[in-house]
């Protein structure tokens, strides 16, 4: 973490000649790391832990319910068709049409749009930080190049390109709509990246590692790379909430993952009559949504305030 | 100015071009071609391979992309410049050009609605900063902005549409552009437009009256705001004259950003309310794989979005004497 040793302020007493006359108020500071600092700094942001727990929740709910209950939340069941919630404690949340059980198909549902969600953001990342670190790093031609091809993506109207590519290469399938939201979303943590080398080139640790004879492949991977990846967590953490949202317009609209399959997309996707005869349907898959978009923002706020307090855009 | 936008025109045609390769490669890449629906026991193979042969599909791919993409920007003279509907067979210029009107209301109403809310609310919250006026904006902001249109849509439907019955004054229609019968009639238009346009702003007004408190308070902390009070000026001078209209100036930059995710937001809106727009006829052409309709939106959208960056880049300029090009 060499970029950051500067945060680090105080000096311990380096040696035992030190006397009580050397000792001014600096060296009575306790000497904090970066890591030290981003966990109080965290732990200060309220709404951040907050949100940091309500993620946990919903992760563990997520993982736990579905892998316990294995195909349970295809069965259906003619005996227990369209129970209202609560009126059973087996089927907490009612049932569906065709007597499936919404508690355990909301889970699976969160399941599969967290994944989802996180699998995009992992495409995103690995394609925005390896075009920045390169346009960042090398400069020049190449960074002209590569920054013209990030405006085009960023011109692109990039929902009805998502649409196009899930509608025409590959409907319902989670593969699909996995790669056409990371091809399509990559371009801030790119500019991200590229800007945070720029600024690092010139970083004396950087100059440092280079006049100690370091390769570029390794000033680049272990000495920049670490150091320009506090805005890509937080990019990454806002990104989860974006890909969720995507997913489930898609499945929403027909495109994305289909039923017997859950998603929280397609749990709304019937939507126009269950809001007629049992609204409660939509309840849950919007809920849900509506919780994960707030814990990740929030948990991104926290991130870049922790992370990066130079970042921060509002005064508080 | 004149030739900062010429340049940003002409620096809009590689974007262009790559915009068309992306969209004409994933056309490509998708399964089944143009003949694909005459393909049946009642069409002989030699029509089949003629219809290949008009359509240009035994040409190599390049030749095809630069066909197509020549083709494309004569629309303003040729009809079928963007082609023919897989679905109905009519040209795609023509439908299009029937739906542009009634997205652009629903779009450039919610960016209307948005401005005239978030901007008053954002310098609201920040000039009472961390008073319950700030704190309920603010918290409304938050719960706006992580409501995605098609959770916010239902609420509506389900408040305004279902719960409150028809005989209240509270009860919006919920589907279409107009009652049957009444075409033509501004006021029933304007109230079919209450909860697709709502659905469509709301999440634009959280986001709007965020960045607005935000900038609100960056300029109130600036020295020039001080000198103004300083030398006896009434307050309200201070914060509109001085203050708003330089809190303006980095909203410009949203409406760049906005242009595109409310064409985005469109295609979900228009179709939880049945509303016959662009948006709602890129779902349906994507459903019955109708790639010539699909390709042409494609486009329209990407030019959208190009012109709403070129306008609000022109915008910050024409506001901010500062800065020069």
């Amino acid at each position: 973490m060499e970029p950051f040793e500067q945060v680090t302020t105080g000096t311990r007493l380096s040696t035992p000649a030190d006397t009580l006359d050397n000792l001014d108020e600096v060296d009575l500071i306790p000497v904090r790391t970066y890591w030290e600092l981003v966990r109080s700094r965290f732990i200060q942001h309220r709404l951040a832990v907050i949100a940091a727990f309500l993620m946990a929740i919903l992760l563990l709910i997520a993982i736990v319910v579905p892998t316990v209950t294995g195909d349970a939340y295809k069965a259906s069941s003619l005996t227990k068709v369209m129970q209202p919630p609560f009126q059973s404690l087996t089927t907490p949340f009612g049932t569906n049409q065709i007597g499936q059980d919404m508690w355990l198909r909301t889970a699976k549902a969160m399941q599969t749009s967290l994944f989802i969600g996180f699998m995009a953001v992992a495409i995103i990342v690995l394609i925005g930080v390896s075009l920045g670190a390169i346009a960042g790093f090398f400069g020049g031609w190449i960074d002209n190049l590569l920054m013209r091809f990030v405006d085009i993506v960023l011109s692109l109207p990039v929902f009805f390109v998502i649409l196009m590519i899930v509608g025409f290469l590959g409907k319902g399938s989670a593969t699909v709509v996995i790669i056409a939201i990371g091809l399509t979303g990559w371009t801030l943590a790119c500019r991200l990246v590229r800007a945070e080398f720029l600024k690092l080139r010139e970083a004396d640790f950087v100059q440092a590692a280079r006049a100690l004879g370091a390769n570029r492949a390794r000033i680049a991977v272990r000495h920049m790379l670490p150091a320009a990846l506090a805005p890509v967590v937080v990019a990454a953490t806002l990104g989860i909430a974006d890909s969720v949202v995507a997913e489930a317009a898609l499945s929403f609209l027909g495109f994305g993952i289909s039923p017997p399959d859950a998603s929280l997309g397609n749990l709304l996707k019937n939507f126009q009559e269950d809001l007629q005869i049992r609204p409660w349907l939509l309840v849950y898959p919007s809920v849900a949504i509506v919780l994960i978009v707030l814990a990740a923002s929030f948990l991104g706020d926290g991130l870049r305030d922790a992370l990066d307090p130079r970042q921060r855009i509002e005064k508080k | 100015m004149a030739t900062y936008v010429i340049r940003r025109v002409l620096q809009a045609i590689p974007i262009l071009i790559g915009i068309s390769i992306i969209s004409f490669a994933i056309v490509q890449a998708a399964p089944g071609d143009p003949t694909d629906r005459f393909r049946s026991g009642r069409v002989s193979p030699q029509v089949i391979a003629n219809l290949i042969r008009l359509y240009g599909l035994d040409k190599p791919v390049l030749e095809q992309f630069f066909s197509w993409f020549t083709a494309f920007w004569q629309f303003p003279f040729r009809a079928d410049a963007w082609g023919y509907s897989f679905v109905d067979g009519r040209p795609v210029t023509e439908k299009i050009a029937e739906k542009i009107p009634t997205t652009l209301q629903l779009m450039g109403s919610a960016l209307f609605v948005t401005a005239i809310i978030a901007v008053p609310l954002g310098v609201l919250a920040a000039v009472k900063q961390y008073s319950w006026a700030d704190k309920i904006i603010t918290t409304l902001a938050t719960i706006g902005y992580a409501l995605p249109s098609f959770v916010l849509g239902g609420l509506l439907l389900y408040i305004f549409y279902i719960k409150i019955g028809p005989s209240s004054p509270l009860h919006f229609p919920g589907f279409g552009r107009q009652t049957l019968g009444k075409s033509g009639d501004i006021g029933d238009i304007l109230w079919h437009m209450v909860l697709p346009v709502s659905s469509l702003a709301i999440q634009q007004i959280a986001g709007w009256s965020r960045y607005m408190r935000s900038s609100m308070l960056e300029v109130m902390q600036q020295d020039y705001m001080r000198t103004a009070r300083a030398k006896g000026l009434p307050g309200t001078k201070v914060l509109f004259k001085h203050g708003l209209r330089n809190a303006l100036i980095p909203v410009i930059t949203l409406l760049g950003l906005t242009i595109p995710s409310l064409l985005g937001g469109a295609a979900i809106t228009e179709s939880i309310f049945s509303w016959p727009g662009l948006g709602f006829m890129a779902v349906q052409s994507v459903t019955t794989n109708d790639y010539p309709v699909v390709l042409a939106i494609v486009m329209i959208g990407g030019v959208t979005v190009i012109i709403g960056n070129l306008i609000a880049d022109v915008l910050y300029g024409l506001v901010d004497p500062r800065i020069k090009y």
